[in-house]
């Protein structure tokens, strides 16, 4: 400083005035200043998300349909057509309109109920795969005691306390949602003669040669019988036109409930012949994932007095998150309907900055390394042309590059939260052994003053997680996916030898488009 | 708190004597960003950077003067730093035809007292405002700025000269300042 400085009362002015001035900063500058001197404190957020996810899919897993069929089943109410109007005269009137197409459709023959479901069950492997997939349909179609093709009409009084209204409408329901073809007609190929692969009473499906009742679930207190005497006389196109009215989708979609239209789209996912399941279950995706690099070093410092050993490194290094994307190439396969496997190939571009100041010559410095068979650390030589910020004086600032190449593999898979029309949320997951196969490393020097250039101490190879939450959206034959994803390297960037662990990770927003086979 | 304390807490990164010393030095030390930046902004991004330089070099304080010097010379460096990122900086540093660079009158705020000459530093051209900040307010020498903003000394010397007329004349017009009659009433009532 020079002597002079306070010689002229012009600048004397100055200074006091400039000295008397203050401003509050904003908030926002001390979050700033804390997150960046304590990033680990930002990880409970991460996890909670994490959390948060892994509850959600939990719940979504406990409520595929699985609990229904502990429900307890009541098989002593049955309950006819008959004795429902006897018993709740006042529902017959209400009722009339949607007991004729209840009639119309139940009352067929044996073979008919048989043709109606061709396309469905055809052959003995597919009852067996249905006998499978029964689990997930609604509870009440699990207590089927279906035994004849000569169905009548008989009735009980209901035991509990539902409406007469209530027992009406879960009558009809259940007639009317085609259910009933399902019941009889996996009876039907049950009493076939053929190999028996598996227990008959697995599944709740018994027949009763003495009994000529289809019973309703327990929990809505029915049970119906069906008798078709009455319309035996009836042609067969008038028979094959109702049954094709009573299985269009856009009639039963007025009736059908949530719970059934989702056991009906398992079913019939669970039942399409072999050569068509894996095509229409297997797509390929491409993506691309802009993301925003972050990284978190510690140390691995053994009998050395270094700085290294003293606080957090992040502190000793005027670094910021860089800009970086992955790119890639995957294949789907549902394996439920919830359910996706993913794998693929895809490359990843990390960076990460750190600003230095350019000296104006190389400089002799060492760099920190761990003897592999000891542990103990020892500081090799290396030159240096740039400083660390922090222990210079202000030169010319330079900003070094960290960047990494990569080549992965994921494979995990993605999970449906929820969907509602064409929008569907997942959540997923991947595993990535990634191979890594160029990139530059400025490592901290010992005395935390310089950076070396060592790319050589990059790890070719190591394991990445990603972790995903996207919604999909139906474009039609294409899925248009977008969503954020966290990357994490599970390894250090550098070789076990260096006593710096750089741990990055990566938050980005995935772009992904999707084709079926 | 107590410095002591503070200075302690800050080297065990106790965060919430961190938090103590930076609502402690923030105010003035935005104020100083505030003279060096382009705006309000900028000068909080000024101070962010510093203050995060400040307590990773918190085990290098030497107790040798006062903290709030120490501090000041770190954010200084900082926003010298931020500036030289700065292209327009490099281009502003080597204008040498100073005379010829017209303050407008709306550049200059009317606003009193401390901030009202502060107001009127920042009014001046990038390179002026920050060799004056540097020399007269902070206390550097021309050999120095010379060395922290890549130029000659002679150049240094000379953008003094110039910023300090230009921001005499400002003044003077703002009426904040008299002309000087004679050397010791040079500011009249302030």
């Amino acid at each position: 400083m020079e002597n002079e400085f306070y010689t002229d009362e012009f600048e004397q002015l100055l200074k006091e005035k400039a000295d008397q001035f203050s401003m509050y900063p904003s908030k926002r500058v001390w979050h700033s200043i804390y997150n960046n001197l304590h990033p680990s404190r930002r990880w409970p957020s991460v996890v909670i998300s994490l959390l948060f996810i892994s509850s959600l899919i939990l719940i979504g897993y406990l409520n595929t349909g699985e609990n229904s069929i502990t429900r307890p089943i009541n098989n002593s109410s049955i309950i006819s057509k008959t004795d429902v109007e006897e018993t709740f005269p006042s529902q017959k009137v209400n009722n009339k309109s949607q007991v004729p197409s209840y009639s119309k459709t139940v009352q067929q023959p044996e073979q008919q109920y048989n043709n109606a479901f061709a396309d469905v069950i055809t052959n003995e492997t597919d009852f067996y795969t249905y006998t499978v997939v029964k689990s997930n349909r609604p509870h009440y179609l699990n207590t089927t005691t279906a035994t004849s093709p000569d169905i009548k009409l008989t009735a009980e009084t209901p035991e509990t306390n539902n409406t007469d209204e209530d027992i009406v409408q879960t009558v009809n329901t259940y007639i009317r949602s085609n259910k009933i073809f399902a019941d009889i007609a996996v009876f039907n190929k049950k009493s076939k003669p053929g190999p028996s692969k598996s227990s008959d009473n697995t599944n709740n499906i018994t027949r009763k040669d003495d009994a000529d009742e289809l019973s309703l679930p327990s929990t809505d207190n029915a049970k119906i019988s069906l008798n078709p005497d009455a319309n035996k006389a009836k042609s067969e196109e008038t028979k094959t036109a109702e049954t094709k009215t009573s299985l269009d989708p856009k009639i039963n979609d007025r009736d059908i409930t949530k719970e059934e239209k989702a056991w009906i789209e398992n079913y019939a996912s669970e039942n399409k012949s072999p050569s068509k399941k894996w095509k229409s279950r297997l797509g390929y995706q491409v993506y691309v994932t802009p993301a925003v690099n972050y990284r978190k070093l510690t140390t691995k410092v053994k009998g050395s007095a270094t700085p290294f050993a003293n606080g957090d490194i992040n502190h000793s290094i005027s670094q910021k998150p860089g800009f970086g994307f992955e790119a890639g190439f995957g294949l789907n396969y549902a394996v439920a309907k919830r359910l996706q496997l993913k794998a693929g190939v895809q490359f990843n571009y990390t960076n990460y900055n750190i600003s230095a100041d350019q000296a104006s010559h190389p400089v002799a410095t060492t760099i920190l390394l761990n003897d592999p068979s000891t542990g103990y650390s020892y500081s090799a030589a290396r030159t240096s042309s740039t400083s660390n910020t922090f222990n210079s004086t202000a030169s010319k600032p330079v900003t070094l590059h960290n960047r990494t190449y990569q080549v992965s593999v994921p494979i995990g898979f993605g999970y449906k939260l929820s969907s509602q029309n064409n929008v569907e949320w997942f959540a997923g997951a991947t595993v990535q052994p990634s191979y890594y196969f160029g990139g530059k490393a400025h490592l901290i020097s010992s005395d935390l003053k310089s950076y070396i250039s060592e790319p050589s101490s990059i790890n070719s190879f190591n394991l990445n997680l990603g972790f995903e939450t996207y919604m999909n959206f139906k474009l039609g034959t294409y899925n248009l996916q977008i969503g954020p994803q966290v990357r994490y390297q599970v390894n250090s960037t550098y070789k076990k030898d260096v006593a710096l662990i750089e741990k990055p990770y990566a938050i980005g927003l995935k772009f992904g488009l999707t084709k079926g086979f | 708190m107590t410095e002591e304390l503070m200075l302690s807490g800050c080297l065990r990164n106790n965060a919430t004597a961190q938090e103590a010393l930076y609502n402690r030095f923030s105010p003035r030390m935005l104020g100083v960003c505030y003279r060096f930046a382009k705006n309000r902004e900028d000068a909080e991004d000024m101070l962010q950077e510093g203050f995060i330089k400040v307590f990773s070099q918190m085990h290098q304080y030497r107790n040798e003067g006062a903290l709030e010097g120490w501090i000041r010379r770190i954010v200084v460096h900082t926003c010298i730093n931020i500036l030289k990122k700065n292209k327009k900086f490099s281009d502003s540093i080597d204008i040498t035809n100073a005379h010829s660079i017209h303050i407008r009158e709306e550049m200059i705020p009317s606003i009193m007292q401390a901030k009202q000459v502060v107001e009127c530093i920042r009014s001046l051209p990038l390179g002026y405002k920050t060799v004056l900040n540097l020399y007269a307010i902070e206390g550097y020498s021309h050999k120095e700025i010379a060395f922290m903003l890549d130029i000659e000394e002679s150049t240094s010397r000379s953008q003094y000269t110039r910023a300090k007329s230009m921001l005499e004349e400002i003044l003077i017009r703002k009426k904040i300042i008299q002309k000087p009659k004679k050397k010791t009433n040079f500011f009249g009532a302030v």
